[in-house]
């Protein structure tokens, strides 16, 4: 069997992260294409049900990325991120949800190297967690008779 | 101070509340029509007044009425009430010169729950005073001291008597109680993951979806809740395990920062779900990482409004 | 028409012959964690001693949440993107016993709902109408019944297919249908007797204890508007929560919403309960809400018990009296006093 590969919401601030990701691509560094890539305008845009919503419907992994404390776009937007971050990263957990499904970096967006690094450490922990069963909603049952 | 002493006391103050014109309504409780219930109960004249009664059946905080009302409100309050009020002047919800808050030294509510554990049988009447419940039944009576059947959140009360934030007091104080050690959460956070998840979900495997928790809630006076949110729907509306899970987190999480721990969505729920060890959680967080225990102080803001530049957050790689 | 006894060490057979071998589902009170509720269980969990269960027995009909159909997506089969009901041809036929005669009555209540002149609900014809249901008279009805002050009795016979009461331990039962008589009669355990004289005393007995009628005759004779407009909605709504608990207990509330979730192979179309305290139940796509307060939200739920039910059932009031609400209102809206207040 092959080895099973982790789909990863990625929230990415417009101003650094999803840049980096730019210049990572432009550069030519590899990186894992596990990610599908939200872009928002700031971090403080994340509202923690994005993360949550995104575990239901099945995502293996959430990595969250915007600017480095004081960076901010709009002065504050990743400081006031910062304290809900805490608190989710620190909910998450203790509701049972495997310590490396959820992902916080600061990526500015002149570094593509930390990009490239971050990317492929995320996806091997999230690889490591193995496929989402237990924090997902669960198959639709349709429950109708076969039907040629 | 018994019971009757400070009815007495209560609706005095009521009175003269109104008299003053400090308040266009007083609310408290008054005696309900069933056995072991209370209704609030909105005092807006004399005769009103007379109906006020303090009791050990009440169940939700008061608080939750005060954005409904534009006037000046006058609260009777337990020390999670007036916590809660202070909550919603610091919110903005309500003005502080609108506010009276009549702290009232409380030793705990009890846990109609806890109490039919106890005592099965139909009960017909119960009388109170502070320290003992008596109930009674086809031919039966009983007695049940009052501290055996304390609601949960109760025991580790940290503001029974609400006198820093009371514009007066009735009653005198009471003695304070050990806080919240979460041992028990600790013990849940060392265990594996598939075992803290089973908890969690067997917490709320009974849930209807009702909302009641969220109604009852003095925080939650959110015009649409986010389960009411149809574009983009973010809950299912059936029993589905991950929905009504996903609910009580968000539900946990909206309140971070900021419960008070008076255990109302406990006390409401039909289905006598544990919904405060969600609140909990968090709860222990905001004291770590900010010593914040909301609704001591009228000035202090809450933790997730500000930020300190050097909040330490090192799985932040 | 007949009547039988189940003697006490008897008991056990007789819940297991209810299910005819396997039949039948069978629904009966039992513990689950520390709440009596009507739930599918093994006989020897069954209890008879106690008040009624927590939650009302509409869910065996009427469940939270049922699928009713479903399609599929795959367009290799001959029938994509086609509705086809669900559960209708292989519902499990149920016998629910030790359902109380006001849950029977609120039953009935919602069967005119769901099954009328001018509808009828598939699902809940084919649930209900193939029900066996067997009642347990309340000789020792709880602190907050009111069945008496409805028109209801804690021995009455509406919706149910038998009545039983506890007799020595055991079991007296007296059938009321005709399919019941034939249901009952070959039964392990029931043997013929005479218990309808006993029944006949003990109901008389049981009622004298309980609270007389409630006074509705001018909520009857009035006029829709007038009761709509009386100044004591302003005063309950005050403390009304809009929680929603009464609705979600109350054996006779029946409103639902309906669902489609799908996903990339398929889609179900499903009905959950709904409550009529809630903001989004009456919000229109526009965004205007034609019931913007909770005044009109609490309003609407006694005004539909006590006014609009029995306008089209007959004058049969829409509350049973179980007191479900009333025990469980976190903030002691008593349906009685409302009531009360509405007629006066």
């Amino acid at each position: 069997m092959s080895e099973f590969e982790p789909k990863i919401v990625a929230f990415f601030c417009n101003w650094c992260t999803y840049g980096a990701a730019d210049l990572a691509g432009v550069s030519r560094l590899e990186y894992p294409p596990n990610f599908r890539v939200v872009r928002l305008p700031c971090t403080g845009r994340l509202n923690p049900k994005y993360i949550l919503e995104a575990f239901k419907r099945g995502a293996d992994g959430v990595w969250v990325s915007g600017c480095h404390p004081g960076d901010c776009h709009y002065i504050a937007g990743n400081y006031h991120a910062r304290r809900k971050f805490m608190l989710l990263h620190h909910m998450i957990e203790a509701v049972g949800v495997e310590p490396g499904r959820l992902h916080f970096s600061w990526i500015s967006s002149a570094e593509a190297t930390k990009f490239q690094e971050v990317a492929k450490e995320v996806v091997e922990k999230v690889r490591a967690c193995g496929p989402n069963v237990n924090f997902r909603k669960a198959e639709l049952n349709l429950g109708l008779p076969e039907v040629a | 101070m018994s019971l009757p002493e400070i009815n007495t006391k209560i609706q005095e103050t009521a009175k003269r509340l109104l008299k003053e014109g400090k308040a266009e309504v007083v609310i408290g409780y008054r005696q309900g029509t069933a056995p072991m219930t209370v209704a609030p109960h909105f005092a807006r004249t004399e005769d009103d007044c007379n109906q006020l009664v303090w009791s050990n059946f009440a169940k939700i905080n008061l608080a939750t009425y005060l954005p409904k009302f534009p006037g000046k409100v006058a609260l009777i309050a337990k020390g999670c009430d007036a916590r809660s009020a202070v909550g919603q002047v610091v919110e903005s919800q309500i003005a502080r010169e609108n506010l009276y808050i009549v702290g009232v030294a409380c030793n705990g509510m009890v846990d109609v729950e806890l109490i039919q554990a106890k005592e099965p049988r139909p009960v017909f009447t119960a009388e109170e005073d502070m320290a003992t419940i008596k109930l009674s039944g086809e031919g039966w009576s009983t007695s049940l001291t009052k501290d055996d059947v304390l609601r949960r959140a109760c025991k580790t009360c940290v503001c029974r008597t609400p006198k820093d934030i009371a514009d007066e007091l009735i009653g005198a104080e009471t003695p304070a109680l050990s806080p919240d050690d979460y041992a028990d959460l600790k013990a849940l956070a060392a265990k594996s993951p598939e075992e803290k998840m089973a908890y969690f979900k067997g917490l709320v495997k009974d849930c209807l979806r009702c909302y009641a928790c969220r109604n009852a809630c003095p925080l939650c006076y959110c015009p649409v809740c986010f389960v009411d949110e149809t574009r983009p729907q973010w809950l299912g509306k059936s029993q589905d395990e991950m929905d009504t899970f996903t609910f009580h987190i968000l539900r946990a999480f909206h309140c971070s920062g900021r419960c008070t721990s008076c255990g109302s969505c406990e006390a409401v729920c039909p289905m006598d779900i544990k919904l405060r060890e969600f609140n909990r959680i968090l709860e222990e967080e905001v004291q770590r990482d900010w010593q914040y225990v909301p609704g001591l102080n009228w000035e202090q803001k809450p933790p997730l409004t500000t930020y300190r530049p050097d909040d330490e957050a090192e799985f932040i790689k | 028409m007949a009547e039988y006894i189940v003697k006490e060490n008897a008991l056990r057979n007789f819940f297991q012959a209810l299910t005819e071998g396997g039949q039948r589902t069978l629904l009966a009170p039992a513990k689950v964690g520390d709440k009596l509720q009507m739930v599918e269980c093994e006989a020897d969990k069954i209890t008879l001693d106690f008040a009624n269960t927590h939650q009302s027995p509409k869910s065996a009909f009427f469940p939270q949440t049922q699928k009713l159909m479903a399609f599929h997506k795959d367009t290799s089969k001959s029938d994509p993107f086609v509705y086809k009901p669900l559960g209708l041809d292989n519902m499990k036929p149920t016998v629910l016993f030790g359902i109380r005669p006001c849950d029977a009555k609120g039953l009935v209540v919602a069967d005119k709902v769901f099954q009328n002149n001018r509808f009828t609900d598939p699902y809940w014809k084919t649930a209900y109408e193939s029900s066996i249901k067997i009642g347990l008279a309340c000789t020792a009805p709880g602190p907050n019944c009111f069945c008496t002050g409805v028109g209801g009795s804690p021995f009455s016979e509406t919706g149910l297919d038998a009545l039983a009461y506890v007799k020595d331990g055991g079991l007296a039962i007296k059938a009321i249908t005709a399919d019941a008589e034939e249901f009952l009669k070959g039964l392990s355990g029931v043997e013929a007797a005479e218990v309808a004289g006993e029944m006949a005393e003990l109901k008389k007995a049981v009622e004298a204890k309980m609270p007389g009628p409630i006074d509705m005759a001018k909520v009857a004779s009035g006029e829709i508007l007038d009761i709509f407009n009386q100044p004591h909605w302003k005063d309950t709504a005050d403390r009304c929560l809009n929680c929603g608990t009464c609705t979600f207990v109350c054996p006779t509330c029946h409103c639902f919403d309906i669902q489609d979730e799908q996903n990339e192979k398929g889609g179900v179309r499903m009905r959950n309960w709904d409550t009529c305290m809630s903001w989004i139940y009456t919000v229109h796509g526009t965004g205007h809400n034609p019931r913007p307060t909770k005044t009109e939200r609490m309003r609407q739920r006694f005004m539909h018990k006590l006014k609009y039910i029995p306008m089209k059932q007959d004058g049969d009031c829409g509350c049973i009296g179980c007191g479900r609400c009333v025990t469980l209102c976190p903030v002691n809206i008593d349906i009685r006093e409302v009531a009360k207040q509405m007629n006066g």
